[in-house]
């Protein structure tokens, strides 16, 4: 192999298959531009005319609640879930990483263990627990849960990375006379830093696209988020709406894309770090 | 790649951000709680909660009519709820199991034995008696389609009828008379035979089958049988057909299928609006289908598109008007007088009844149809005038509501045709399989 | 790559100190209240929302409960007739099985495979590591199902370029032998989390060694065999378990891209969606309560397994060592 080849070929590999990898994304975006005939018919992916008025549909939101008002919604809720996550798993995750106490193990593997039970058959229990609450309807059900910590995986994953922090830190720390509380707050907090950025990079994304638990919890119109409207969208039987649809799914996906190009350096540094600190 | 930046920060900022962060979220949240939260809304008045399935057409004119009724009824509230059908059912179902339905909710046909066989509606028979649910101009035969034990659960709000979409110039060039409400199941596959014997091309390259294949469609199924004298339910409680039937059924469509003269599997399964049915994809000159959707068939496909009549066995008409949907009223509500009188104006009420139009098919309350029916245009007229014809003609009852586990019965029904249309089951066997899944599901 | 070596899942959380049992006594002591502290949210919310649940939901599993009447007791029956009697039962489990063996080590080796390319790239890295990435961001929203389903349909792209070089397959959604297919070819697209952890061992192997085995006169192919494939195995191993134990409960796409029902024909019918499809269509909450409690006893064994396995396979760098 001649150096020039050495030198190209990667360069080939990886843009021929990030055309196959994007061609669905680019699918969306021009099929979100096409008039309603064009979207059955034609099989180009360019648009044989461009019909922005698909937008203008689709920003006007559905059923009287308007896109602003949509997306309002589920950024509020993605972001309590962001704040929630990140604040309680690292609380207990600090405790599992780097504490002693009884039952640690039992807890430990009770909390795997609601990794791998399917969630459809705790959801009525669950709407029970909330309804008696008072709080269906309201935010809460989709919030709540995540300042207590019962997404596993994130648990988890903080873990993992809190693991892999010198011990010597606290041996330090404990010397100066600082209690869990501080080290917790002042050292192991801040070192935690790429593994809470992935969380909340996750927890961003999979709330926004939670369409399941919004469904069951919110019923007032001007309670929906942008996923539930998407999902109302789609149901429109008649022809016209296939354009209009595709520009909200288009809409629907924005703020998750804009929102990985602000943190997406932060994401790989934490994924890449949280479960492989050497 | 970034380097990774694990020096402390100084905590005032986090520590602020994050205080304020969760200051401004508790508001935020705080907020539907105190303005949305179900059951009284404080004061005097009451607060109704109406959820319904369906479009943003149907949803901007049920907001309207309701507006209406909060006008007239000062110190009543009513805080409407809609979602897509789908989630719809698995959402009432939830609210069922956790705590109640809403105190007014759309409800289907399917739903009723189980929603009221368990409590989770109230009987509406006294308010139908002494008159806050008005029925004078709805047919009796139509409302016993609401009832459960005999006692009437729910009001139908609509009434749909099953039809034929086809293409007349197809069928004109295949030289087939023009379907008639006593063409019978063999003259329609003649009529298929004849189209995929004329060798017109579709879009792709295929040829042109005579219709959709309506094997795994349980309302199909529903018409041959009523046709022949049947019903799929024998009352509420016990299956109406045996496996003689079911398989001699699915051999006439397997049957046809095989010959090229209905859609092939494939086309069949991936099915799932008027855009990729088999008419719609040009692949076939016709599609069973309701009256309902009909209009999105003749602005997809053009002029020469004609909604026909559903086959008869021996001129015996196996259609009905089945309720498109229904309206009960929540066990737990709070507030059933002002519950029925809601149910009642959207039934009822001259000026809702303009708002609400055919959005949910045509009106059960005749005189508002009738209204109603001199504002339609094109498609929606023709669909109309199908209606009065086939009533002329002369159709069956409706029977009542049919029992719980049909839900399940009906996903069996199209499983167990696509096994047989990919050949992975005969006739015999899957129409065996489906009635054992189906009395499993009827179990007590 | 000490986070790695965990040789059991329930005791991952064992602190790396090893010392003296007296003194470890007494730290379980001093940090007893502590550490409930910080568990405080935690544990109501394992309490009240997953303890409970979960609890309620294993007594559902031994009745009769239609989700509207009480639930009645009947013991074993839902999982006597779910193993015994319930073809469509052992269908869910075939096609469930024959996702994760398709889908996992097909992901796997695409997000190994873009790794490497990623690190052999002299520039651009940073920009096909996210365009790479995108997938996976989206994957999970409808829009991309309803997109998915377009491609896959017949007269979509994917049967229109396929029949073009010579395989006609037709649309892969309507056909019941195909479906499932689409579904992995959904989730082995989102192959970006486990790319991005790969790169990132890739990236902690040594340089040197890679050198000292060139001077040795070893080919790229026996690079990766002898320095790439056990340094990157820890790495490897994580991966595999996290997605395993994922694609055992795949849902979303097969739910969105059959419309709910697992069709045609049960070819999309995995577990999770059989699973909904008894608790809410059918309402058979009880039947659907019990299957849930056999995933989690087989992921739970499947996970178990794995890690018995990997003492043979995955090598620790820093084993016995500290």
């Amino acid at each position: 192999m001649t150096i020039a080849a050495k030198r190209w070929l990667p360069h080939t590999v990886a843009a021929a298959g990030l055309l196959v990898l994007l061609y669905p994304l680019a699918w969306l975006v021009a099929t979100s531009l096409k008039p309603a005939d064009e979207v059955v018919t034609s099989l180009d992916l360019w648009p044989g005319r461009f019909e922005w008025s698909n937008y203008t549909t689709a920003l006007e939101g559905v059923s009287g609640v308007s896109v602003t008002r949509l997306l309002g919604n589920s950024m509020l809720i993605a972001v309590g879930a962001v704040i929630g996550n990140v604040v309680s798993c690292s609380l207990a995750a600090y405790a599992f990483a780097r504490l002693r106490f009884r039952m640690r193990k039992a807890m430990f593997a009770f909390m795997i263990a609601t990794l791998m039970l399917p969630h459809h058959v705790v959801l009525i229990p669950q709407y029970i627990v909330f309804n008696q609450l008072g709080m269906v309807d309201t935010y809460w059900p989709l919030v709540l849960p995540k300042f207590l910590a019962t997404e596993a995986f994130f648990v988890f994953l903080v873990v993992q990375f809190m693991r892999g922090l010198p011990r010597e830190l606290e041996e330090s720390a404990r010397i100066d006379g600082c209690g869990p509380f501080r080290t917790y707050w002042e050292i192991i907090l801040p070192l935690s830093r790429p593994a809470l950025i992935t969380t909340a990079i996750f927890t961003f994304i999979w709330t926004w696209n939670d369409f399941f638990t919004q469904m069951i919890y919110l019923f007032a119109p001007e309670n929906a988020t942008i996923t539930l409207a998407l999902r109302s969208f789609v149901d429109q039987s008649s022809t016209s709406a296939f354009g209009p649809m595709f520009a909200m799914s288009v809409i629907s996906v924005l703020p998750i894309v804009l929102f990985f190009f602000v943190f997406q350096r932060y994401l790989v540094q934490g994924m890449a770090t949280s479960g492989l600190k050497g | 790649m970034p380097r990774p930046r694990n020096g402390r920060r100084p905590h005032p900022t986090r520590r602020t951000v994050l205080a304020a962060a969760a200051a401004g979220l508790g508001t935020a949240l705080a907020a539907p709680l105190s303005a949305c939260s179900p059951g009284n809304g404080g004061g005097r008045g009451a607060v109704l909660t109406f959820s319904w399935w369906g479009n943003d057409d149907r949803a901007a004119r049920t907001e309207k009519a309701v507006r209406l009724f909060e006008r007239e009824h000062p110190g009543v509230t009513v805080r409407v709820s809609n979602a897509e059908f789908g989630s719809y059912l698995q959402k009432l179902t939830t609210q069922a199991a956790g705590g109640g339905i809403p105190d007014v909710a759309q409800l289907d046909y399917r739903q009723i034995s189980q929603y009221a066989g368990s409590g989770a509606l109230l009987p509406l028979g006294g308010a139908v008696r002494d008159k806050t649910i008005r029925t004078a101009e709805m047919d009796g035969e139509f409302l016993r389609t609401g009832t459960f034990d005999d006692e009437q659960y729910a009001l139908p709000m609509g009434r749909g009828i099953t039809g034929y979409a086809y293409d007349s110039a197809v069928y004109g060039k295949a030289g087939i008379p023009t379907p008639r409400p006593s063409w019978t199941w063999s003259d329609w596959a003649d009529a298929n035979r004849r189209i995929a014997a004329l060798g017109l091309k579709s879009p792709d390259g295929r040829t042109v089958t005579g219709s959709n294949d309506g094997g795994g469609n349980e309302d199909v199924f529903e018409n041959w049988l009523r046709s022949r004298g049947g019903s799929l339910y024998d009352g509420q409680t016990r299956l109406g057909y045996t496996e003689d039937d079911l398989t001699e059924f699915w051999t006439f469509c397997d049957r046809l299928r095989k010959e090229g003269a209905i859609a092939a599997a494939r086309d069949t399964t991936q099915a799932n609006s008027t855009e990729t049915s088999p008419m719609g994809r040009g692949l076939a000159a016709a599609d069973y289908t309701w009256d309902a959707p009909y209009p999105g068939y003749s602005d997809l496909l053009g002029a020469s598109t004609r909604f026909g009549p559903v086959p008869t066995a021996g001129g015996r008409a196996g259609t009905y008007f089945k309720p498109s949907m229904l309206l009960g009223v929540g066990a737990h509500t709070r507030h059933p007088e002002e519950a029925a009188r809601l149910v009642d104006f959207l039934l009822n009420d001259q000026r809702a009844g303009d708002i609400l139009g055919f959005t949910r098919s045509t009106p059960g309350n005749r005189a508002i149809a009738a209204r109603v029916a001199t504002t339609l245009t094109d498609a929606e007229r023709e669909i109309y005038r199908y209606a009065e014809a086939m009533e002329e003609y002369g159709l069956d009852a409706p029977p009542a509501a049919p029992p719980r586990g049909d839900l399940a019965i009906q996903t069996a029904f199209k499983r167990n045709y696509e096994r047989v249309m990919f050949g992975l089951a005969t006739p015999r066997h899957a129409a065996r399989e489906l009635i054992d899944a189906a009395n499993r599901e009827l179990r007590p | 790559m000490s986070a790695l070596s965990t040789k059991d899942p329930a005791g991952a959380a064992r602190p790396a100190d090893r010392r003296p049992p007296a003194r470890a006594r007494r730290r379980t002591r001093e940090q007893q209240w502590p550490a409930y502290v910080f568990l405080t949210p935690w544990m109501i919310g394992a309490g009240v929302l997953t303890l409970g649940p979960m609890a309620v939901s294993l007594y559902l599993s031994f009745t009769d409960y239609n989700l509207f009447d009480p639930p009645r007791w009947i013991g074993l029956r839902n999982y006597t007739e779910m193993l015994t009697e319930d073809p469509r039962y052992w269908r869910s489990v075939g096609t469930t099985l024959l996702f994760v063996v398709v889908a996992v080590p097909l992901k796997l080796a695409l997000a190994l495979g873009a790794a490497m390319l990623l690190k052999n790239l002299s520039r651009g890295r940073a920009f096909y590591r996210s365009a790479f990435y995108a997938p996976s961001l989206l994957g999970a929203s409808m829009s991309i199902a309803l997109v998915w389903k377009a491609l896959f349909n017949d007269g979509g792209t994917v049967a229109d370029v396929l029949g073009a070089v010579g395989i006609p397959t037709g649309g892969w959604v309507g056909n019941p032998d195909l479906a499932v297919y689409a579904v992995v070819l959904l989730t082995v697209w989102q192959f970006g989390a486990p790319m991005v952890i790969f790169l990132a061992g890739l990236q902690q192997i040594p340089p040197d060694l890679y050198e000292a085995s060139a001077l040795d006169g070893a080919g790229p192919w026996r690079r990766f065999r002898s320095i790439t494939v056990p340094m990157l195995s820890p790495v490897v191993f994580f991966n595999l378990v996290l997605e395993t134990i994922q694609s055992f409960q795949v849902f979303t796409p097969a739910f969105a891209i059959s419309g709910g029902d697992g069709g045609p024909a049960d070819g999309t019918m995995f577990y999770t969606l059989y699973l909904y499809e008894r608790g809410f269509t059918a309402s058979h909450m009880g039947y659907a309560a019990a299957m849930a409690w056999l995933l989690l006893l087989a992921i739970g064994v499947i996970t178990v397994i794995l890690f018995r396995t990997s003492r043979s396979w995955v090598f620790y760098a820093d084993e016995g060592g500290r």
